[in-house]
Formats: structure tokens, sequence, C-alpha cells
């Protein structure tokens, strides 16, 4: 005998399918209809329907697709970085922390910090004239690389990205390499696996759930990522560190061009939505 | 049960404490422009207005602020969902078209023009309606080193660098010039002197530091420079004439500084707050710049590097002589105001000539006629020169209050840094300007 009936399931679940609903559902149908109009702030409440022209313009732009390849790179980038370091540092420091559990809270204290204000600390530390990183180089060597500029700016942007996230994914991995029971380890020793040798063939193995959802979790902020590129360089230099979002941001509020927006939006909707249903299918897969 | 009623109590008049002020004071709430001289000196302001005995308690004012970091999307969002959580709101000359469809004209009285005079007035005036009172004025000095340029001056050696630095970077014979007679081509040769990757024996790092951030405020920076050579935004027939070669000049000219290492590498990431920290550091001998750094660059104790041998004069000069960008942050009544009548008493008010001078004692920046101006000319010297440069120089160009205007910027402004980053050619920067602008205009 179920333990709750089907009647009184629905009766559960209706506040919650309620409030789906109403908070995702109606702006989702909203953009749906703006995506298909043409509408400005004056006309928010009475667009008119042009049908597909906003989607052929985002297709279209070549700034639209300079965003998409900004945020693809960035996203597999950084997450690729993060995860490597993250599980280097799990595996080396996990022996110490062991022992000093109290070296978590430093290492987890970049986590605690907004991504806006990340931007706005960089900006200041890598600043020519106010900040400590061009001051001690001047000292040192009589010169200081430009950041920011057109070549470097993506590369300060994942140095920056990196070190504020790697160590979620370090988190992660230290849990689920702890978690690797003792006997394992003890028995693939006994075997004369060398260490190196556990790690690939037994402890590697074991984590690779862990791996593979750090890895989507972190391409997926770094995909999505705005505050801190924003405030660091503002989508410059040139247009050169546009992410998706900031393309997005720009359009609607900066561009006033409503429709395209969140044509765009839709697009990165289904776009996002296209990559969760290969991962679903590539882990149901790996799991027959 | 003591302890309930006690508590009931305690809540009570908290919720009392909360609630009553807003009913039985303000009624007539502004939202103004958040941090820095201007929120200081609109609460001064306020203050003597609530204090006033012919003030009802319920045309009394209450101010409202938000985060300066997108207050226009804010605004903007706000305005257009209708809101009337405020009956007076900011409102700045580059955003007047934008918002004019939720405002609503004001009629602030013969004596404003006398006040203000007619060229200010206009800052805040969209298809002839004026929208709002004037509160404060923008626009930018050139900041240079006198004893950088007062040495380069007397040093006969220095004067045959310099001579040899212009002809071969700019193709040109000149010779150094007192700052206030400087025109561009001085300016450029005077920055291309004073840098190290230019002349190794300059004593500053940079001759100049260049806004090159994608962002729109950096536009208005900028085009001082080709409006002296005589560029616009449109002809008089509506033509967008972005592709000019007064803003080809203006353009090459940045990036051939910026190539040539006369502005900090990082310049492209550069705005407001870095220009002040670079010229503060001691490290620029001139830098174009809002007149709010005024405050701060003149202070010796905000910027004892540079404080006492800053010197301040109007942007250089093109062949149509002398431009300076001009600006007005001002206030005006939301179409959705709920106490309208209020909020027009109020404006009114501040459109007088005592409030003025309240507002710019209290530390605000207001642009006033020059007769009023003298009378404050002792505790705030600096206005006079905002007034002078303002009449004299001052400038907006065709269309820059249109609806559109701040995404015209935000286009130039994504436009133009591409160019200067290298990322575009010129012609390229130029064209999808003018297709764009030519958009924005339109509708």
């Amino acid at each position: 005998m179920a333990i709750v009936n089907r009647a009184e399931g629905r009766a559960y679940l209706t506040p919650l399918v309620g409030f789906l609903l109403f908070f995702l559902g109606f702006p989702a149908a909203v953009n749906l209809v703006y995506s298909i109009s043409t509408v400005s702030f004056e006309t928010l409440r009475s667009p008119s329907l042009t049908g597909f022209g906003n989607y052929a313009a985002v297709l279209a732009d070549r700034e639209f697709w300079g965003a998409v390849s900004f945020s693809m790179r960035f996203g597999v980038l950084t997450a690729l970085a993060e995860c490597l370091i993250g599980l280097f540092l799990a595996v080396f420091l996990t022996p110490l922390l062991a022992r000093r559990s109290y070296l978590m809270a430093p290492l987890m204290l970049p986590l605690m910090v907004a991504p806006a204000m990340i931007g706005l600390m960089y900006r200041l530390v890598l600043h020519e004239f106010a900040g400590p990183v061009p001051y001690y180089l001047f000292e040192w060597f009589g010169d200081s690389p430009a950041f920011l500029d057109v070549d470097n700016a993506f590369r300060t942007l994942l140095v920056v990205e990196i070190l504020q996230w790697t160590p979620f994914a370090f988190l992660l991995f230290y849990m689920a390499y702890a978690a690797i029971p003792l006997e394992v380890r003890e028995a693939a020793s006994l075997d004369g696996a060398s260490a190196l040798k556990a790690l690939w063939w037994i402890e590697l193995p074991l984590m690779l759930p862990t791996l593979v959802i750090a890895f989507f979790i972190r391409f997926i902020d770094g995909f999505r990522v705005f505050d801190n590129v924003y405030a660091l360089t503002g989508s410059g230099a040139g247009g050169s560190t546009t992410s998706l979002s900031i393309y997005i941001y720009q359009a609607f509020f900066k561009g006033g061009a409503i429709g395209k927006a969140v044509a765009a939006s839709v697009v990165l909707f289904l776009a996002s939505l296209a990559v969760l249903y290969g991962l679903n299918w590539i882990t149901g897969r790996g799991r027959r | 049960m003591k302890l309930n009623r006690t508590s009931f109590s305690a809540a009570a008049i908290l919720l009392a404490s909360v609630a009553l002020p807003g009913i039985s004071h303000a009624t007539v709430t502004v939202l103004g422009w958040p941090g820095g001289s201007e929120e200081t000196a609109l609460r001064a302001t306020v203050e003597a207005y609530n204090a006033q005995s012919g003030i009802a308690d319920a045309d009394k004012v209450e101010l409202l602020f938000f985060n300066r970091d997108g207050f226009y999307d804010k605004l903007q969002a706000d305005m257009a969902a209708g809101s009337n959580a405020f009956d007076v709101n900011l409102v700045a000359t580059y955003s007047i078209g934008r918002y004019a469809p939720y405002m609503e004209p004001v009629d602030l009285g013969a004596d404003a023009g006398k006040v203000f005079g007619e060229s200010v007035l206009k800052t805040m005036q969209f298809d002839g309606k004026q929208y709002g009172v004037p509160t404060d004025l923008s626009l930018h000095f050139m900041y240079y080193r006198k004893d950088l340029v007062d040495a380069l001056m007397q040093d006969d050696a220095a004067k045959k660098k310099y001579a040899e630095i212009a002809k071969e970077h700019l193709g040109k014979d000149l010779q150094p010039k007192d700052p206030d007679s400087w025109t561009w081509d001085d300016w450029a040769a005077t920055t291309l002197y004073f840098s190290k990757q230019v002349n190794s024996d300059s004593p500053v790092r940079y001759g100049t530091v260049l806004q090159m951030k994608n962002l729109l405020f950096n536009m208005m920076v900028f085009q001082s420079l080709p409006r002296s050579y005589g560029a616009d935004w449109t002809d008089k027939d509506g033509n967008v004439t972005v592709d000019s070669d007064a803003y080809k000049t203006g353009l090459e000219l940045y990036r051939k500084l910026y190539d040539a290492g006369a502005s900090p590498k990082d310049s492209l990431s550069y705005e407001y707050a870095e220009t002040n920290a670079a010229f503060g550091a001691g490290q620029a001998a001139t830098a174009l710049q809002w007149n709010a750094a005024a405050a701060d660059l003149t202070n010796a104790e905000k910027t004892p590097a540079v404080a006492a041998v800053t010197g301040i004069v109007a942007p250089p000069a093109g062949p149509n002589g002398r431009a300076d960008h001009i600006h007005g942050l001002g206030l005006g009544l939301n179409k959705n105001a709920k106490n309208k009548e209020g909020a027009v008493k109020f404006l009114k008010w501040l459109a007088t000539e005592d409030a003025a001078l309240l507002y710019a004692r209290s530390g605000g920046s207001p642009a006033l006629a020059p007769d009023v101006a003298a009378k404050v000319s002792n505790e705030r010297p600096d206005l006079v020169k905002l007034g002078e440069f303002a009449s004299q120089y001052g400038y907006v160009m065709n269309g820059a209050t249109s609806a559109n205007a701040l995404s015209i910027y935000e286009l130039q402004a994504k436009e133009f840094t591409g160019y200067w980053a290298g990322q575009q050619s010129l012609e390229d920067a130029l064209a999808h300007t003018k297709t764009g602008m030519q958009d924005l205009l339109k509708k």
C-alpha cells in the first residue's frame, strides 16, 4: 500500500507546480512573446507581433557570435583549469587536511566574495598607478604588462575566475577523494599498485561522477559569466570580452533592442537545454 | 501576560515609528543622484525647503536614493512600469528623450532664465519643452602639470627635443606653448614629449591619460576633440555625419597617442577613477577629465603629489576653435507622481536664485548666470570657471537629447574603442557607427 495516494500526492504537489508555473512559466511565456515582437520600453504592455525577425537579427549579428565564442572558450578553459588544479590540490592536500582540517576555512575564502567585488578588487590590484602587482613589477623589472589590453584581457579574466572558483572544485574533489574506502586503497597496495597507478586505475574512476558534475557546474558558471567581467573590463578592450550574458544585457538596456535581447536569451536557453540533454544522454550511456 | 503586553506595546511603538513619519510628513518623494556632491547638496537644500514655514506637511520633501551602478537602467525599468514610488526624478541631458514619455513638462517661471541662463535651461529641454530644473552641470577641464610645462618652456634643449618629437611623430613644426593657447596638435606634441616611450628623459611616465574604456561617458570626454574640428552627429537636414574628416582626425589622434605610449597601456580599461589615479600619482603630464575631478586633484590632502602644481584650462582648440561637451543633471516631474502639485511647487522653488545659491554653497555644481555666480565666487571659485567655459565653449551635439542618445553613445563607445584596440579598421568602425546611428535616430 502506498504511503501517499495519488490524490494526496497531487494535492501536495499543486502549490509547487503553481509556484513554478507562475514564477518561471510566466516570464518564459512573456519572453517568447517579446522575442517575436517589436517592443520597446514604451510598448512593454502592448508589443506588436512581427515574426522571427529578432531571431534573424541575432543570428546575423557578428557580435552575437563573438559573444558565443567568448563564453564558450571562457567556460571550457576555466572549467578545465579549475578541475585540474582542484583535483591536484585535493589529492596532495588530503593527508594534510586530515590532520589539520581548520586549513579548509582559508582555502574556501575566495568563494565568500561576490564576483562583482572580485572584479572591482582586481581593477584596483592591477591598476598601474594604484595596484600592488604593477607596482612591484615596475620596482623589480622596470616595466609592467598591460593586464587588460586587447592581447591580455582574456588571459587576465581567466586567471581571476580560476583563482576564485578553483576552491569550489577542490571542495567537491576533496570530499569525493576522502570518501574512497580505506580498504580499497589497502587492497590495491597489497596487490603492489604504486600510488600513481592506484590514482589512475582506482581513485579517479571512483571520483568520475564528481569530476563530471564539477566540470559541468563550472562550465555553466563560466559560460554565463557576467559580474566580474563587467566590473573589470566592461566588455572591453574593444568588445573583446563580451560574454553572452553581457551581450544580452547591453542589447536590452543599453541598446534598447528588447526583442533582439530576448531572442538571444531564448537561443541561449535552447542551446543550454541541448547541452543538458546531451550531458544526460552521455552519463546515461556511461551507466549502461 | 505582562511580557505579552510589553511585547505588544513595543511592537506598536516600533510600527508607529516606522509608518507615521511617512504618513505625517514627506509626501513629495524625490529620486536624486546618489553619492557624491550632488547628494550632499540636495540633502542640504531639501532640509532648508522643508524648514520653511509656508510648506504644508503634505508638501514636504523626502529623498530617495539608490545605487549609481546601472542607475539609468533601473530608472528606465521603473518608469516604463509606471512607478509612482517617486514624484520627482533625476534626469540628464543625454537621457531626457528616453524618459520624456514618462514625465511631464514643468513651467519654471520667468525668473529661472535669469538664474541659470537660457543655454543652461536648454540642457533640460526636449522638443522645446522644459522637463527639469538644471541642478548640476558637467563639462571637461584640461588638467596639466604646471611645473612640468614651465620647466619645458624655460629649457632650450628641451624645446629643441620637443620640436624634434613633434616633427617626427606629427609631421609638424611646433614649439612649446602656454596650455591656455594649446591646439590639439600642441597638446599631442606635449603628451609625446612627456612620455617615457618616446622621450626617455621625460620626468613622468606618460604624457596623458586617455579614457578609452568601452563606456558611454568616455565618448563624451572624447568628442570635444572632433567637435573642435567641426564634428556633429547630424547635419541640419538630419543626415548622420559621424564619418566626417573631423571624427577621423580625432579617432586617429587618440590611436596614435595610445600606440606611441603617450597614455598608459591599460587605457582601454580606463574611465574616470583610473584617470584620477594616474594623474594624481604624478605620472602623467596632462589629462582631459570631468570638472568634478577638480576638487580632488587640487586638494593637497587627497592628491598630495600634484595638488599644488595642477593647472586647469579649457580643452585645446581645433580649426573651429575650442569645444567643451556640456550636459546637465536635473530634477523633473514623474508623469505618475502621486503629489504633482507638491512636486511642481518644490521644482519651482528649486529654480529660484535663493535655492540655486544654497545648492551651490552646499557643494553642488549648478551652472549659474554670471551675476548670480558672482554671489558665491568666494566660496566656489570653480563655479565661475564652470560658467565661463560652459557659456564660451559648451555645445550639445545634434540629436544628443533624442530618445536614443544614450544608445548612440553606447554604440560609439563600442565601435570607437574597437578601433582603438585594433579590433577593426577606422573605416569599418565609422561605417558601423553610421549605420547604427541612422537606425537609432530614425526610431
